[in-house]
C-alpha cells in the first residue's frame, strides 16, 4: 500500500517494501496494458501496406514510412480532402458545443447550488437523470424531430443532441464547485455594491475557472468522439465528422491497416493534448466539486 | 427596556402562513432563467424521445419510417422480444459485459491509483499515459484493437506463437467463446483511467491527520487502508462504479465497430441489438419496445445512481 | 452615519422561525451588540438588515428610508463577515478597491482611498498580498479596511473575532472600539461572546429562539435580567439558578428546599415572590453576592462542595445546592475541599427571582 508516504515505523521493512514492490510491479502491468495497443498502432501507421501484412509481424519497421500520413494530410488528392474536410467538422462541432456547454451549464449549476425555487430537485434529478439513457434509445424519435426540425444533414442536429449528454456531468460537476464556494463572498461582493449578477460574474466566475476548464473538457471529448448519432443524423460525405468519416471509408477500404492507424492516431492527438494540456484543473474539479462529501 | 414575551422554545413550529406553490415560484422567478436554457434542452431532447418510443412500441412501422403508415398491433412487439432466444443471449451478455468491465476497470483502476498516490520519479508521465485511453475515441480504440486481434496478422495472437503459448494464430473476435472476454479486454483499457481518475481525486481529500493519527496508534499499513483510506473512498467508489455500470450498460461504439455483435450474436448487448433491429432490419417497434423494456432496467439503476451523484447536494439557501 | 430601525422583524425558513418579531432601534453613532446563544438568529436578523435574504415580515428603516425592498448595494451599509469572505483571487488592495470600483470611484480617488484606509488599519506593507498569505489577524484587518474605505450609514460586523486567537481578540476589540469612536459610526455587531458584548457595546441585544429577549446597556441587562435565559447567558460563569418552592408560616415568606431547609425572604423579595403563578420560584445569584461559611450561621443554607477551580487570584468553587450546582468565588486564602459541607450565605439584595413557570423575573410592584 503506497497511499501513507514515507514510513518509519518499527514494523520490519520487509512488509512494507512488499507493498511497494507490488505496487510497482502493478504499475509496469498496467503500463504495458495501456501503452502497447498505442505503440502498435503508430508502429503501424508508419508502415507500408505490404509490411503490415506479414506473418510473423515486423515488430519494428524495416523501411518507415510517412505515406499513410502524407495521404490523409494532402489537400491534393480526395483522401486527403475528405479526411480533412471531416477533420474541420469535427472540430467546428466540438468548438460549438463546448462553448454552448458552458453557457448553458455554468448558470444552471450555479442556479442548482445557490438558489431555492419550487421543483429545484427535481429538475436536478432528471437533469442528472440523462446520463442515464444510452444514445441508441434516442436514435428513432430524435431522427424525427430533427427531421421535423429540418437539421437533418446538419451539424446543429449534432450540437444540439451533444449538448444534451454533456450537460448533466457539466452541471454535476461545476454545481459541485459552486457548493464549495462560500456564499459569503457572494454576499459580501453585494454589500460592497455588487449585483447579484455582478458577484456572479466578478466574484463567483474566476473561482470557478477549474470548474469551467473540466467543463469545457469534458463536452469537448464527449463531441469529438461521439459516433452514433454523428453516424444517424448525417448522411452527406462532406459533413461527416472524424469518427463516422473514418468508419465509412475504411469499411471501403478494409485492408488499408497502416492508413487507419495513422487516422486513428490523427483523430486522437487533438483531444490527448487537450487533455494532458489541461489535466490538472480536471482532477481539481473532481477533488473540490464532484468528489468532496 | 423592551421585553420579549412568551416561551423561546414554544416558538420553534408555530402557525406560518406558507405562500403556495405559485406564489413561491412566481417570487423565485429570476432563479429559474439560470436553469432555463438547460431545461428547455433537455425537455426537447429527452421528454419528447421518451414519449416517442413509448408510443411507437405499440405500433408496427414501415421500414422507411413513414410515421403516417404505422398500425396499432397492441403489445404484439413485446411478446415477440420475450419470446425470441437472441433476447435471453442478449441479455446474458449484457450483464457479463457490465459487470466484469466494470469491477475490473474499478479494481484496476483503483490500485493504479493507490500506486501512484505516493511520489516517485515519473509519476506525472506515468499517469498521463495511463489516461490516454480514456481521451481517445472508442471508435479508434475499436480499430487498434480490432488490428491488434486481426485473425491473419494480428500482434497479440503473433506473440502467443512466438512465445509457443499457441501453435497457430488465436481466433479472437471470430470465435464464439472469446470474442465476448476480448472485447472486453478492449473496454476495460478504455475505462480503467476514469476509475483511476475518480479515485486519485478521492484519495486526495483523504486527511492527512487520520493517517498519520493511525500510525502513531501503530496500524500497518494494511489497516491504515483498510480503516481509514477505504472508508473515506466509499463515497467516490460509489459514484464512479456506478458512473462505471452506466455506461457500460449503454456501451455500442466497441461492440458495434469491432464485431457488429457476432459471431452469430455472441457479442450482441441490448444496445447494439436494439441498434441493428432498429437500423438495420428497420422494424421499429420491435427497437422501441426494446428500449422501452431497456427504460424499466435504467429506471432501478437510475434510482441509485441519483442517489449517489446527489449525495452532496448540500444547500445554503438565500443568495 | 444613521440610525436603524427594525419594526417587528420575522424571517422564516419553512416552518421555523429564525427571527420573531424583533424590534428595536439602534440610535445614530451607537454601538449595539446582538449577543445569544449558537442558532438563536443573530446573523439571520444581520443578514436582514444587510437586505442579504428577503423579509418575511416587518420592517427595516436605516436613516429615514424604508429598505425592505432594496438591494444591499442600496443600503448604505459595509459589512464585516465572521470568516472575513476576502475575495481569494484579488490582492488586498483590489480587495479593498472592490466596493469604490462597483460605485465607479475615479481611480485616482480609489487609489487615494485605498492607502487611506491601509494606513489607518496599519496593512500597507500587505497591499500586493493575496488573502491566502496573511495571518487570520492581517484578514481581519483587511475585511474591516474594505468595510471601512466606503464610509457608510452603518457598519455591520458579524462575529469578525470569532476566529482569532484569544490575544488577538483583545487587542482587536479595543482596536474596534477605538474605531467606534474615532468614526462615530453606528455598529450592529453580532457575537457570541457575551463578554465581548459587555466590553464594548453602548447596548447588548439578547437573542433566543429567534425571539429578543432583552435590549439595554450591558449595565442593565447584567443587573436586572428579564427572564432565566439571560440571567444565566450574561456573566460568567454563569448566575446560578436554584428551583425551590415558596412558603409560609407565621407570617413570614422564605424559600423551601426539597432537602429539607428555609430561606426566609427580606419584606421586598416577599412581594416578589407574591407575583408568581404557582409555588415554583427560582433563586439565582451571581457567584460574587454569594458568601460561603465553613459552619452554620444566620440565615446560611448546606451545600456539598463539587469541584474547586484555583485560578490564582480567585478560586471558583462549585457546589451542589437542593440538586442545582452553584458556582461561588472564593479568595484563594480560604481552602475547601470537594465533598466538602459548607454554608451558603445569599445577600437579600443582590439575589434575583423568577417565576419558576413563566421563567420571568418577579418584580415588587
Ligand atoms: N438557509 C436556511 N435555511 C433553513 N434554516 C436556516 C437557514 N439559515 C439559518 N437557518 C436557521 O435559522 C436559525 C438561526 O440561524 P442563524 O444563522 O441566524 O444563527 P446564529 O445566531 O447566527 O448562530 P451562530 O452563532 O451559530 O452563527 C437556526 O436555527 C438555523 O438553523
Ligand atoms: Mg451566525
Amino acid at each position: 500500500m503506497s497511499s501513507t508516504g514515507d514510513i518509519t515505523t518499527p514494523r520490519p521493512r520487509k512488509q512494507i517494501d512488499g507493498w511497494r514492490w507490488t505496487g510497482r510491479i502493478f504499475l509496469v502491468i498496467m503500463l504495458l496494458y495501456t501503452a502497447l495497443p498505442m505503440a502498435w498502432m503508430i508502429l503501424t501507421s508508419i508502415k507500408s501496406g505490404f509490411a503490415a501484412m506479414q506473418f510473423p509481424p515486423q515488430w519494428w519497421p524495416t523501411e518507415p514510412t510517412m505515406a499513410s500520413y502524407q495521404k490523409l494530410l494532402d489537400p491534393q488528392n480526395s483522401v486527403g480532402q475528405d479526411f480533412l474536410r471531416f477533420f474541420w467538422n469535427s472540430l467546428f462541432v466540438s468548438f460549438v458545443t463546448t462553448i454552448l456547454a458552458v453557457v448553458v451549464a455554468v448558470p444552471a449549476a450555479y442556479a442548482f447550488s445557490r438558489f431555492n425555487f419550487p421543483g429545484r430537485k427535481f429538475l436536478f434529478f432528471s437533469v442528472l437523470l440523462r446520463n442515464m439513457f444510452p444514445a441508441v434509445i434516442f436514435l428513432v424519435p430524435l431522427f424525427i424531430l430533427m427531421r421535423w426540425l429540418g437539421l437533418v444533414n446538419t451539424h446543429g442536429s449534432l450540437i444540439l443532441t451533444y449538448l444534451t449528454f454533456g450537460l448533466p456531468l457539466a452541471i454535476w460537476l461545476l454545481k459541485g464547485f459552486y457548493d464549495n464556494i462560500p456564499i459569503q463572498l457572494e454576499q459580501a461582493a453585494r454589500i460592497d455594491g455588487a449585483t447579484r449578477f455582478q458577484a456572479f460574474l466578478l466574484i463567483v466566475t474566476p473561482l470557478s475557472v477549474p470548474g469551467i476548464i473540466a467543463t469545457a473538457i469534458y463536452s469537448f471529448i464527449g463531441a469529438w468522439n461521439e459516433y452514433i448519432y454523428a453516424a444517424t443524423f448525417l448522411t452527406k460525405n462532406e459533413q461527416l465528422t472524424l469518427p463516422v468519416g473514418i468508419q465509412r471509408f475504411f469499411s471501403e477500404n478494409t485492408t488499408d491497416f497502416p492508413g487507419l492507424m495513422a487516422a486513428s492516431f490523427i483523430m486522437s492527438v487533438p483531444v490527448v493534448v487537450l487533455f494532458l494540456l489541461l489535466q490538472k484543473y480536471f482532477v481539481r474539479a473532481l477533488t473540490e466539486g464532484a468528489v468532496k462529501h | 427596556m423592551t421585553i420579549a414575551t412568551g416561551h423561546a422554545a414554544a416558538l420553534q413550529r408555530a402557525d406560518i402562513k406558507r405562500p403556495n406553490v405559485f406564489q413561491q415560484m412566481w417570487a423565485s422567478r429570476a432563479d429559474y432563467l439560470y436553469v432555463l436554457p438547460a431545461i428547455v434542452v433537455m425537455l426537447v431532447v429527452i421528454a419528447y424521445p421518451i414519449y416517442y418510443t413509448v408510443e411507437l412500441s405499440f405500433f408496427k412501422t414501415p421500414p422507411g419510417l413513414q410515421l403516417r403508415d404505422k398500425v396499432f398491433v397492441g403489445t404484439e412487439n413485446y411478446s415477440t422480444i420475450l419470446s425470441s432466444d437472441v433476447f435471453w443471449k442478449v441479455t446474458v451478455n449484457t450483464f457479463i459485459w457490465t459487470i466484469a468491465s466494470t469491477l475490473i476497470a474499478f479494481v484496476l483502476g483503483f490500485g493504479a491509483a493507490l500506486a501512484l498516490h505516493r511520489d516517485f520519479v515519473g509519476r506525472a508521465i506515468l499517469r498521463a499515459i495511463l489516461i490516454i485511453p480514456w481521451v481517445i475515441s472508442a471508435v479508434a480504440a475499436s480499430y487498434i484493437w480490432k488490428w491488434i486481434y486481426h485473425s491473419d496478422f494480428g500482434v497479440l495472437g503473433a506473440v502467443m506463437v512466438q512465445l509457443g503459448l499457441a501453435d497457430r494464430q488465436p481466433n479472437f473476435i471470430d470465435n464464439v467463446h472469446t470474442v465476448l472476454p476480448s472485447l472486453i479486454v478492449v473496454n476495460i483499457w478504455r475505462e480503467f483511467p476514469f476509475a483511476m481518475i475518480m479515485l486519485m481525486a478521492g484519495l486526495q481529500t483523504v486527511p492527512d491527520q487520520l493517517l498519520r493519527a493511525a500510525k502513531v496508534d501503530g496500524a500497518s499499513a494494511w489497516q491504515r487502508f483498510w480503516h481509514v483510506t477505504f472508508p473515506h473512498l466509499r463515497g467516490v467508489s460509489t459514484v464512479t462504479i456506478l458512473l462505471l455500470a452506466v455506461a457500460n450498460f449503454n456501451s455500442f461504439i466497441i461492440p458495434w465497430i469491432t464485431t457488429g455483435g457476432g459471431p452469430s450474436n455472441a457479442s450482441h448487448i441490448w444496445i447494439t441489438h436494439i441498434y441493428e433491429l432498429a437500423f438495420g432490419r428497420q422494424r421499429w417497434g420491435v427497437a422501441a419496445a426494446y428500449s422501452v423494456l431497456l427504460f424499466a432496467i435504467l429506471m432501478v439503476l437510475g434510482y441509485f445512481y441519483v442517489k449517489a451523484l446527489s449525495g452532496n447536494d448540500k444547500q445554503e439557501h438565500g443568495a | 452615519m444613521a440610525q436603524v430601525v427594525l419594526k417587528d422583524l420575522v424571517k422564516t425558513y419553512g416552518s421555523v422561525y429564525a427571527a420573531k418579531d424583533v424590534s428595536l432601534t439602534v440610535n445614530d453613532g451607537e454601538f449595539v451588540a446582538l449577543v445569544g446563544p449558537s442558532g438563536c438568529g443573530k446573523t439571520t436578523t444581520l443578514n436582514l438588515v444587510a437586505g442579504l435574504i428577503p423579509i418575511t415580515s416587518g420592517d427595516i428603516i436605516i436613516g429615514d428610508r424604508v429598505v425592505n425592498d432594496l438591494d444591499p448595494k442600496d443600503r448604505d451599509i459595509a459589512m464585516v463577515f465572521q470568516n472575513y469572505a476576502l475575495y481569494p483571487q484579488k490582492t488586498v488592495f483590489q480587495n479593498l478597491a472592490f466596493p469604490l470600483q462597483m460605485r465607479k470611484l475615479p481611480k485616482d480617488e480609489i487609489d487615494r482611498k485605498v492607502r487611506e484606509a491601509a494606513k489607518v488599519l496599519d496593512i500597507t506593507h500587505l497591499l500586493e498580498r493575496k488573502p491566502r498569505e496573511l495571518s487570520g489577524g492581517q484578514q481581519q484587518r483587511v475585511a474591516l479596511g474594505r468595510a471601512l474605505v466606503r464610509d457608510p450609514a452603518v457598519f455591520l460586523m458579524d462575529e469578525p473575532l470569532s476566529n482569532l486567537d484569544a490575544k488577538l481578540r483583545v487587542q482587536m476589540r479595543s482596536e474596534i472600539k477605538r474605531f467606534h469612536q474615532d468614526l462615530n459610526a453606528t455598529i450592529i455587531y453580532v457575537t457570541h461572546d457575551q463578554l465581548e458584548a459587555v466590553t464594548m457595546a453602548d447596548k447588548m441585544a439578547v437573542m433566543n429562539g429567534g425571539l429578543l429577549q432583552q435590549y439595554d446597556t450591558p449595565a442593565q441587562v447584567f443587573a436586572n435580567p428579564v427572564n432565566m435565559f439571560v440571567a444565566s447567558f450574561v456573566g460568567s460563569p454563569a448566575m446560578s439558578l436554584v428551583p425551590l418552592e415558596v412558603s409560609s408560616t407565621n407570617g413570614i415568606t422564605s424559600l423551601t428546599s426539597a432537602e429539607g431547609w428555609h430561606l426566609p425572604l427580606s419584606a421586598e423579595n416577599a412581594r416578589k415572590v407574591a407575583n408568581a403563578r404557582s409555588k415554583k420560584v427560582v433563586l439565582g445569584a451571581r457567584h460574587s453576592t454569594i458568601r460561603l461559611h465553613k459552619e452554620k450561621l444566620g440565615d446560611a443554607v448546606p451545600a456539598k462542595v463539587y469541584t474547586v477551580e484555583p485560578t490564582g487570584d480567585i478560586t471558583f468553587v462549585q457546589a451542589f445546592l437542593s440538586g442545582a450546582i452553584v458556582n461561588i468565588s472564593l479568595p484563594p486564602s480560604v481552602i475547601v475541599e470537594p465533598d466538602e459541607m459548607v454554608w451558603l450565605e445569599f445577600d437579600q439584595d443582590r439575589i434575583h427571582l423568577f417565576d419558576g413557570e413563566t421563567e420571568m423575573a418577579l418584580r415588587a410592584e
